[in-house]
């Protein structure tokens, strides 16, 4: 009944959004038209309902040139920077993805206030910074933690036959070693699996640098030569590895994407489930067969005591070719104010201004919406304590299509880890000089 | 030199006519590719316009030659190449051999028969992508129902299985182009031949291997040198099926080479891949022609 409360709230927010345009001046653009290129899907497009309410406020236009997916988004970008076609002025970036657009990003330093960047998570802001330039305004954060199956946490047969397993009680893990005897215990196939994860493209990359990192890796050196195939890379990714050949997860997890894992999660196919807090409302809704069972918690640490915490935010950007800079930077700042943030926090996106999070936290409980609430918490934590981005280069791309099917070799049992990213750090290495950083 | 004057004052007018084709030609075509064919020397990458100039020699084909993943990807194009067009050829032979027996309702099968050709190649390869998925896939489901599998079948992982999986799609959504182009092979031919061999007592089998047969080689040669040039650049089903993975192992030239220029940005070097995998289309198509000209002098149509 809460979720359907929450639910029924989150409709009418929607229906009825905010008024951001009335608490605070956006200029005025009579007769300009913004163009802009922005990330399209079901989690994006609620705030963009609010853009007529920036058109009626500034008297200007904006045109939707493109409205893809993000990785479609970036295909088209790099095609924009080499036919030199940047005939527009906004378009949707990502922290990880920023320092690639370096010919076309205009430095936002001086055309965002300083007051309207104080408002931002200090985290946020310095990881939308580029060799010392602010080169995106967040609009929404991304990290993951754990969502597990409370029942079968909670079930005393569960716990006693795990601690005789094991040795240790049976609790949400608090270390990657304790997940993977946890995904390894509630595995039944092919009724249920331990887990599961995202095992191609940079879903899986970016889950092995954030293992690799929370064992006391790093990905490169300070000489930009790889570092990743030292023992704590091999630690990260004999993670996997066991978890495959023991069957705890799907025979086909290194095919899924992020979708296939919130949806088998919501099925009830897997006891624990590594994701961003995105899904956090449709778990917990009468869509999910686990709902009402969900409950969080962080990330594990690796064995060097570093919790996980790869995160990145979805972000708005502008070209250095704008013909309407100001318009464009109102037209940003709008849409990640705080009423605007306030619209994608209500559905689980983790907002980047510090005080969306205590208004959205307070929102969740004055609804009674405990679960939220406790979402809203774990995610805080991560993010104000344990998040990191990839090194922050051009190149991280390419890294990681590197490295992926690296990694899946060796899960697949083609190649030995040690074997699996030799080979990578090899590419890699070739990479970098290519790039002129070796 | 006078006799070049000589021709172009004699052709003056075709060639006035013919210029603006031919100048649209140079610009849409040969411009392209002495770029692409310039930026395959260079270290040019998408994100960075100016490395552009940044000139490299033959170093992209020289790591392209030496990269163990590129003729992984070509000998699986290859193989894949073999694999579809001979199984799409005996498919489509069999259908057009059926379809040409029936007398009542033939023009609605053969409708039917094209509507896998309708399909977009994407939607095909979500459909199977679907179909043959481990754990919600209809195939896997039918499989463990029907007693005939305890466990999921990766069909998409394993290294045959997943190869036999993009293969599928593909002689599902294209043997079609085999069978009407050779129903059509059947339709023009004359009688006269097969109804004299069987007035000589032969069987239905040796009409079909000496007399049919070589009178639709030429049509399904054709059909052949069509579809070698698709399958060796199939991209669309193979990345949504399995995006040339996993591990590579269903990696096509042009998936790899999609990869490498558009995600990875490294241009020259795709470009240098494309330009050693057009030796191969160059090569089915130089085969299938010669091929082709073989049956039609057996025919005697030189």
């Amino acid at each position: 009944m809460k979720t359907v409360t929450f639910a029924l709230a989150s409709t009418v927010a929607a229906a009825c959004p905010a008024m951001p345009a009335q608490a605070q001046d956006y200029g005025t653009f009579e007769g300009y038209t913004l163009r802009v290129k922005l990330i399209g899907g079901a989690q994006y497009e609620p705030l963009y309902a609010l853009i007529p309410q920036w058109e009626e406020a500034t008297g200007a236009k904006v045109e939707i040139l493109s409205r893809k997916s993000h990785f479609e988004l970036d295909r088209e970008m790099k095609q924009d920077i080499a036919a030199g076609n940047i005939g527009y002025c906004v378009f949707s970036s990502h922290t990880n993805f920023a320092p690639q657009y370096t010919a076309m990003n205009q430095p936002l330093d001086d055309l965002i206030p300083a007051e309207v960047l104080e408002a931002f998570s200090p985290l946020v802001i310095e990881h939308s910074t580029v060799d010392g330039e602010l080169v995106e305004l967040p609009r929404h954060s991304d990290v993951s933690n754990m969502f597990y199956v409370k029942s079968l946490y909670e079930d005393a047969e569960n716990k006693a036959k795990f601690k005789e397993r094991f040795g240790y009680d049976l609790t949400p893990p608090e270390t990657w070693d304790q997940a993977s005897d946890q995904a390894i215990f509630f595995a039944d196939p092919p009724d249920r699996y331990g887990t599961h994860f995202a095992g191609k493209d940079e879903a899986i990359a970016g889950r092995f640098l954030e293992m690799l990192v929370a064992n006391g890796g790093r990905l490169l050196n300070d000489d930009w030569t790889p570092a990743f195939n030292g023992p704590e890379g091999q630690e990260a990714l004999n993670w996997f590895v066991k978890l495959y050949q023991d069957k705890a997860v799907p025979a086909g997890t290194t095919n899924y994407v992020w979708d296939d894992l919130g949806l088998g999660f919501a099925a009830g196919s897997v006891a624990y489930d590594l994701d961003w807090a995105g899904w956090a409302a449709y778990f917990n809704s009468p869509d999910s067969n686990v709902q009402g069972d969900v409950g969080v918690a962080l990330a594990p640490k690796g064995s060097g005591g570093k919790r996980s915490g790869w995160s990145g935010s979805h972000s708005f950007s502008m070209t250095k070719s704008c013909d309407n800079k100001d318009a464009a930077a109102s037209f940003m700042m709008f849409l990640t104010s705080h009423d605007a943030q306030m619209i994608e926090a209500r559905a689980g996106l983790l907002p980047t201004r510090s005080k969306v999070w205590d208004d959205v936290t307070a929102e969740f409980e004055a609804d009674g919406n405990d679960f939220m609430v406790e979402v809203f918490e774990v995610w805080g934590e991560s993010m104000r304590d344990h998040a990191f981005t990839p090194p922050l280069v051009a190149e991280w791309g390419e890294i990681s299509n590197a490295l992926w099917p690296q990694l899946q070799a060796a899960i697949l049992g083609d190649k030995t880890t040690e074997e699996a990213l030799n080979t990578a750090a090899e590419e890699v290495t070739e990479i970098m000089e290519d790039a002129g950083r070796i | 030199m006078a006799r070049l004057r000589r021709f172009i004052r004699d052709n003056a007018v075709p060639l006035a006519l013919l210029s603006p084709a031919v100048l649209v030609i140079l610009l849409v075509v040969l411009l392209p590719l002495i770029f692409s064919f310039y930026t395959s020397f260079s270290n040019y990458r998408l994100i960075r316009p100016d490395s552009l100039w940044d000139f490299v020699a033959f170093r992209n084909y020289a790591r392209v030659l030496g990269d163990g993943e590129f003729w992984s990807a070509l000998w699986r194009t290859v193989l894949f190449l073999t694999f579809a067009l001979n199984l799409e050829m005996l498919l489509g032979l069999g259908l057009a051999l059926l379809v040409n027996r029936i007398t009542w309702g033939q023009r609605t099968m053969r409708t039917i028969m094209m509507f896998p050709m309708m399909f977009s190649p994407i939607l095909v390869g979500f459909q199977f992508k679907y179909m043959f998925n481990d754990t919600i896939g209809v195939v896997n489901n039918a499989l463990q129902s029907l007693g005939l599998a305890q466990e999921a079948i990766p069909f998409l992982v394993d290294r045959w299985l997943a190869f036999a999986s993009i293969l599928f799609a593909e002689i599902w959504m294209s043997t079609a182009i085999f069978a009407i182009l050779i129903l059509a092979g059947l339709f023009a031919m004359p009688r006269d031949p097969v109804e004299a061999a069987k007035v000589d007592g032969c069987n239905n089998w040796q009409v079909f291997r000496h007399i049919t047969l070589p009178f639709l080689m030429p049509f399904i040669y054709i059909a052949m040198t069509i579809r070698s040039l698709d399958v060796a650049r199939a991209y669309d089903i193979v990345d949504v099926m399995t995006g040339g993975g996993p591990a590579g192992r269903t990696e096509l030239l042009w998936t790899l080479i999609a990869r490498t220029a558009y995600d990875d940005a490294r241009m020259g070097r795709a470009n240098a891949m494309a330009y050693v995998s057009i030796l191969l289309s160059i090569f089915f198509t130089w085969f299938f022609f010669r091929k082709l000209m073989a049956a039609r002098k057996h025919l005697g149509a030189f």
